[in-house]
């Protein structure tokens, strides 16, 4: 199990280059091949039709100047007119086409990355800080779009060109072509230096970035512990070490960067200059005439632009490429908690629930459940007591499925619910957990996700049933009251009456109650447990807590401890055994007392 | 639309600000920008020059070899010229990535710390993926306007003013003729800078929607999950990615309207040198070589003329994000030091007093806390009971200055709060909340977080009073266990009781705190309670709780209602009284156990 990342820590680095990642990318433009093709044909046809330019200017300059000839001077600069406005038109359309192309793109690639973190387990999120996941979504995927789409095509079109340049060059010289070309092994050998040094160079910078990012996130949204320690100094001091990392490593990566350009405009004029030197040498000595030697120089630097443009699509592709890697490798995260094939749906639960000898662990080696067995009967409420981290939120856990067992069965209804698909089965469950999250929104959004289509009495209902009606009511909004981004109005009490009334919307055959009313004052919890039960008659449900009004009147308790259920039955029962229950009700009592 | 804000400093004069320590190489850069420019014109002039002597060699049958020297020299000073450039180029590349990336960095710093002293008035305005795209994606763009925008305009500018230069000095009638069309692109290039500006702003919101939308679903995974909502969250975001692109596909469009004109200006340059250029060689006006000089530069009249939609599209953008950043920039906190706020460095006795308190949220209606007195004596415990929403945490909440009463005041030992220094009054309380914020960070550096100088034994130690080392040593790594962001992975009880010890370890003379054992079971509670009577320094107590067992062995015990004390005393007196807490007394008893 790969051990949790924070900011201080650089993620993994790939180190050999995957070619699945070009395949995958592939997959993306594969959908937009066409308009790209055509954006490529319209271009190599302006290109082509651009050529026409230096032509009529020439005739002009040769025969229509020389002869005095206005007549013909004007319909040369006619054509002209006409060739460039036919080129900008073409360009115009290439860029029309291919701004959507692009992105089109990285709106695909991003639906697909979002859609893909929908479905990974808790596992993943727990395993790193969301900043780190989040610069995925949203910066990384902007980078890429160009490469795909423009990147691409001009790839082709200066490839086009390159071969249509060797080829006059070689029609009128082959032996100075070679001088001209000489040049490309020094070349190929710069890149290929470069290639690794800069690959790492920018998934560096993206490492980078990622820590500040981590960082960032969890101080904003950690801003109020800053303060209530008075720890500003001290983080302003991390936030710049890692502002500081992004910068060195940014100039480490574009110190080579920058180099490409002015080095092959370098190793351009330095071949011009060979040309010229050689064309003096043999100049005379038959076959070369003064006119071989302008017409190769000229094509020599015609042969080096197209090369320089490639030398920054190469760039740029390094660059970005150490951005896909990351979005991919996401996209690759294997989905543990999935549907296996011929998942079934789930049929409607009566709500008879076992565990059949699980066990289960977050991290190998350490079991946090050992054989657990126990059944359930529909229309049971059954209250989980013990030790914290003794694993009763780990055993509701598993009864949604949010994680898999590593052995033995969780039942609902004699189903194993491996075998049902996850919707199916989650819809009908009502999880109300610890960390009572609520959305930025209006309340009346928040109780709303429980289900999507209620109408305002039934949220009304539900918000009533939990006691929630009446604060909510006294707001100046009052259901439509803003919430902002985590609930920061509301007192932790009534968060968790919001989300409780937000599970009860949602009509769970199973409920789950997770510590759901801990910073819920007694009075409110005591009316709030009448309007309960009413509601949870003949439905099986679940239930976390350490206040004993909650528990006692349960029809089976179970005493989590060390891993497994070491006590189970009703409240008399056991207080009849006298064993931890007994102890922990007993102790509790005499505290009050 | 959104309103125009009105900053102390210009845009250009804030970056200029932040320059700071690298104005120097800003100007050496602008220079060398214009040097390497100037020369791009030159070298072509030189290799002009080798064409023209090959052709008059051939031309008039003269001998390369009597030549040769010139030749020699022409070759020297194109390849000499050309590498001066090219090292220009790269030291000029280089000079502009380091005075961005030091603006950048100088200002990312300055804009953390801005954003990390706030008060909860701008947390509750400002949401956090919106933040994290004014540090990261908006200061991008201000990045790239001193690495590309201002070097591209002292570009633009460079070429062609030397370009007409020349053209002057060559013929000036010619010039006249060509030159007074390049104008017009600063008429389009305006009017497309007013479309495109809203468009840019437009675009920028777009991208913090979908950050804050991306942030919220993977911080409410858990929810997500729990209500098998991957669908409708799917369909949410798709819809902010959806208008996101087809933001960014509009403003995109909005040059391509203006491209066609600009191109057709562009290309006019040659067009007319050709006609105006040939009819003046037919009229003898000009020579031939005149001709082929103008024709030589003409891109360097056109080429920037083509620059400026570029360059205007990326400064628009860089406005619509320094607006942003600014607005950050130059805000200001309103929970600040007072100006005569007096330091106080020594540790405080922890005597706290609430003196005729009112206060109400600033867009609330309805007041939260009424008129509330008390005094709570250093070492005392004070606790604090009272129905959801009743304004506890509010309450304790303005004894570090989180909030401040609307009248009344809040002092500790006998100073007004508001009269010292914020991190001196922090530094002496220890607070640990209700909504439980762990750091994705070991164990250890959490409990550490707010005493960063302790040895493995306090934390320890500290671990102990809140009766948390058992299960810290139960794990696999024990203290150096890393802890997901929000302290997932653990339970709630194991989290706040991470949180009590986070709080302890600062050894704060007032420890508040805001029912911060709820989920922690009795067991374990009634060890925490043990410890907080017996710790090892003084400390006045101020707990929110809703449990009897915690309330039971407090000083004094309010029960707050509707924002108002309704009673107070200890334990025993209100049990006498017969109020409202000892009906409380008797629900936590159970009905059962107390009607028996």
């Amino acid at each position: 199990m790969a051990k949790k990342n924070t900011y201080k820590q650089d993620e993994r680095l790939e180190e050999p280059f995957d070619i699945r990642h070009l395949l995958l990318a592939s997959s993306y433009i594969k959908k937009y091949i066409g308009k790209m093709a055509f954006a490529l044909l319209i271009s190599a046809l302006g290109g082509g039709i651009a050529l026409l330019a230096p032509i009529l200017t020439q005739k002009a300059l040769d025969d229509a100047i020389p002869n005095s000839n206005a007549k013909y001077l004007f319909l040369l600069g006619g054509l002209l007119v006409a060739v460039f406005i036919v080129s900008t038109i073409l360009t115009t359309l290439r860029s029309h086409m291919m701004i959507r192309v692009s992105q089109n793109i990285i709106y695909d690639i991003r639906k697909d990355l979002f859609a893909h973190l929908q479905k990974l387990p808790f596992q993943y999120y727990d395993d790193r800080p969301h900043g780190k996941i989040l610069i995925r979504v949203v910066n990384y995927v902007n980078s890429v779009s160009d490469m795909l789409s423009n990147g691409l095509i001009n790839v082709v079109l200066e490839m086009i060109n390159l071969i249509f340049i060797v080829a006059f060059m070689l029609y009128v010289d082959v032996q100075m072509s070679l001088v001209v070309m000489c040049g490309v092994p020094v070349l190929a050998v710069f890149m290929f230096w470069i290639k690794n040094r800069q690959r790492r160079a920018w998934q560096r910078v993206s490492n980078k970035n990622s820590n500040l990012n981590a960082y960032l996130q969890e101080n904003i949204v950690g801003a109020r512990i800053t303060q209530i320690f008075a720890r500003e100094d001290e983080n302003a001091e991390i936030f710049s070490g890692l502002a500081d990392d992004c910068r060195h490593t940014w100039m480490h990566a574009v110190r080579c960067n920058n180099l490409v350009w002015p080095g092959i405009d370098a190793i351009s004029v330095l071949i011009r200059a060979a040309i010229f030197l050689f064309g003096m040498m043999l100049f005379g000595q038959g076959s070369k005439t003064i006119g071989t030697i302008i017409a190769i120089s000229s094509y020599s630097a015609r042969f080096w632009q197209p090369i320089m443009n490639l030398g920054n699509i190469f760039n740029n592709f390094l660059n970005n490429m150490a951005y896909l890697e990351r979005i991919f490798e996401t996209l690759g995260e294997k989905v543990t908690v999935d549907n296996v094939e011929g998942a079934t749906e789930m049929p409607p639960i009566k709500g008879a629930v076992s565990f059949r000898n699980v066990s289960f662990s977050y991290e190998a080696g350490k079991e946090v459940l050992h054989n657990v067995s126990f059944d359930v009967k529909p229309g049971m409420s059954v209250a989980l007591v013990g030790p914290t981290g003794a694993g009763k939120s780990t055993i509701v856990n598993l009864l949604s499925r949010f994680y898999n067992v590593n052995s033995g069965e969780v039942l609902i209804d004699g189903q194993d619910i491996s075998k049902v698909t996850l919707s199916s089965l989650r819809q009908q469950m009502g999880i109300m957990m610890q960390d009572s999250f609520i959305f930025s929104g209006t309340i009346r959004d928040n109780i709303l996700y429980g289900k999507l289509d209620a109408t305002d009495e039934e949220i009304r209902k539900a918000a009533k049933l939990v006691c929630a009606d009446s604060f909510i009511s006294g707001m100046p909004d009052g259901y439509l009251t803003e919430v902002k981004e985590r609930g920061s109005l509301l007192s932790q009490g009534q968060k968790q009456l919001i989300s409780f009334a937000r599970t009860l919307l949602s009509d769970p055959a199973i409920l789950i109650l997770d510590e759901a009313t801990s910073s819920i004052d007694v009075q409110t919890e005591k009316a709030l447990q009448q309007g309960l039960n009413s509601m949870l008659k003949g439905r099986t449900s679940f239930i976390i807590a350490h206040r004993l009004s909650t528990i006692r009147s349960c029809d089976l308790i179970m005493y989590v401890n060390d891993g497994g259920i070491t006590e189970a039955g009703t409240h008399d029962e056991l207080m009849a055994k006298k064993g931890d229950y007994y102890k922990l009700y007993t102790s509790q009592l005499e505290d009050i007392a | 639309m959104e309103e125009k804000k009105k900053f102390p400093k210009s845009r250009l004069g804030w970056l200029w600000e932040n320059m700071e320590g690298k104005r120097f190489l800003f100007v050496i850069a602008l220079i060398g920008t214009a040097a390497y420019n100037i020369l791009q014109l030159v070298v072509p002039h030189y290799s002009g020059k080798i064409i023209d002597l090959f052709n008059r060699v051939e031309r008039e049958g003269l001998s390369l070899k009597d030549n040769a020297d010139t030749l020699y020299k022409l070759i020297g000073l194109m390849v000499g010229l050309t590498l001066i450039r090219v090292i220009i180029v790269y030291a000029d590349c280089m000079a502009y990535e380091r005075v961005s990336q030091a603006t950048l960095f100088r200002i990312r710093n300055f804009l953390y710390d801005k954003i990390q002293r706030q008060d909860m008035k701008f947390y509750s305005t400002y949401r956090t993926g919106d933040l994290m795209t004014r540090v990261t994606g908006d200061l991008d763009a201000v990045r790239h306007n001193i690495a590309w925008v201002i070097r591209s305009i002292v570009e633009a500018l460079t070429l062609f003013t030397s370009a007409a230069i020349y053209f002057f000095y060559i013929d000036v009638k010619l010039a006249l003729c060509i030159l007074p069309i390049s104008p017009v692109i600063f008429f389009i290039v305006f009017h497309f800078r007013k479309n495109v500006g809203p468009k840019h702003a437009a675009l920028r919101e777009r991208l913090a929607g979908m950050n804050t939308d991306a942030q919220e679903n993977i911080s409410g995974n858990r929810v997500v999950k729990a209500f098998a909502r991957e669908d409708y969250e799917i369909a949410r975001f798709d819809k902010s990615n959806r208008e996101f692109r087809d933001t960014n596909i509009n403003t995109q469009l909005v040059w391509l309207k203006y491209f066609p004109f600009v191109e057709t200006i562009c290309n006019a340059l040659p067009v007319i040198l050709l006609l105006v250029g040939g009819m003046f060689i037919i009229n003898n006006k000009i020579t031939m070589g005149d001709y082929v000089a103008f024709s030589f530069l003409i891109w360097a009249i056109a080429n920037p003329m083509r620059m400026m939609g570029n360059i205007m599209n990326e400064f628009q953008r860089f406005t619509a994000a320094s607006n942003k950043v600014m607005e950050i920039y130059y805000s200001e906190a309103e929970i600040v030091d007072h100006p005569d706020a007096i330091a106080h460095p020594e540790r405080f006795k922890g005597r706290v007093e609430f003196d005729h308190v009112s206060f109400k949220y600033d867009d609330g209606k309805l007041p939260v806390l009424k008129d509330i007195s008390f005094v709570a004596e250093p070492g005392e415990t004070v606790a604090i009971i009272g129905e959801t929403g009743c304004g506890k945490s509010s309450l304790i909440q303005m004894i570090p200055r989180f909030y401040e009463a609307n009248s009344g005041t809040v002092s500790v030992d006998g100073v007004n709060v508001q009269d010292y220094k914020l991190v001196d009054l922090r530094k002496n309380i220890g607070l640990a909340t209700q909504d439980v914020l762990l750091y994705s960070d070991t164990i250890e550096g959490n409990i550490a977080y707010g005493a960063s100088v302790l040895t493995a034994e306090e934390v320890e130690k500290y671990a102990k009073y809140s009766a948390a080392s058992d299960f810290i040593h139960r794990m696999p790594e024990g203290y150096d266990t890393i802890v997901g962001e929000r302290g997932v992975g653990l339970s709630g009880g194991q989290k706040q009781r991470i949180s009590l010890a986070r709080a302890l370890a600062i050894k704060p003379s007032i420890l508040i705190l805001d029912d911060t054992t709820s989920a922690v079971d009795m067991e374990t509670e009634k060890q925490i309670q043990h410890s907080l009577r017996n710790l090892d320094f003084p400390c006045t107590k101020i707990i929110i709780a809703q449990r009897i067992s915690t309330t039971k062995f407090a000083d004094k015990i309010l029960v707050l209602k509707d924002g108002c004390i309704i009673e107070s005393g200890n334990h025993k007196e209100l049990v006498a009284a017969g109020g409202y807490y000892s009906e409380l007394v008797k629900l936590q008893l159970g009905e059962s156990l107390v009607t028996a």
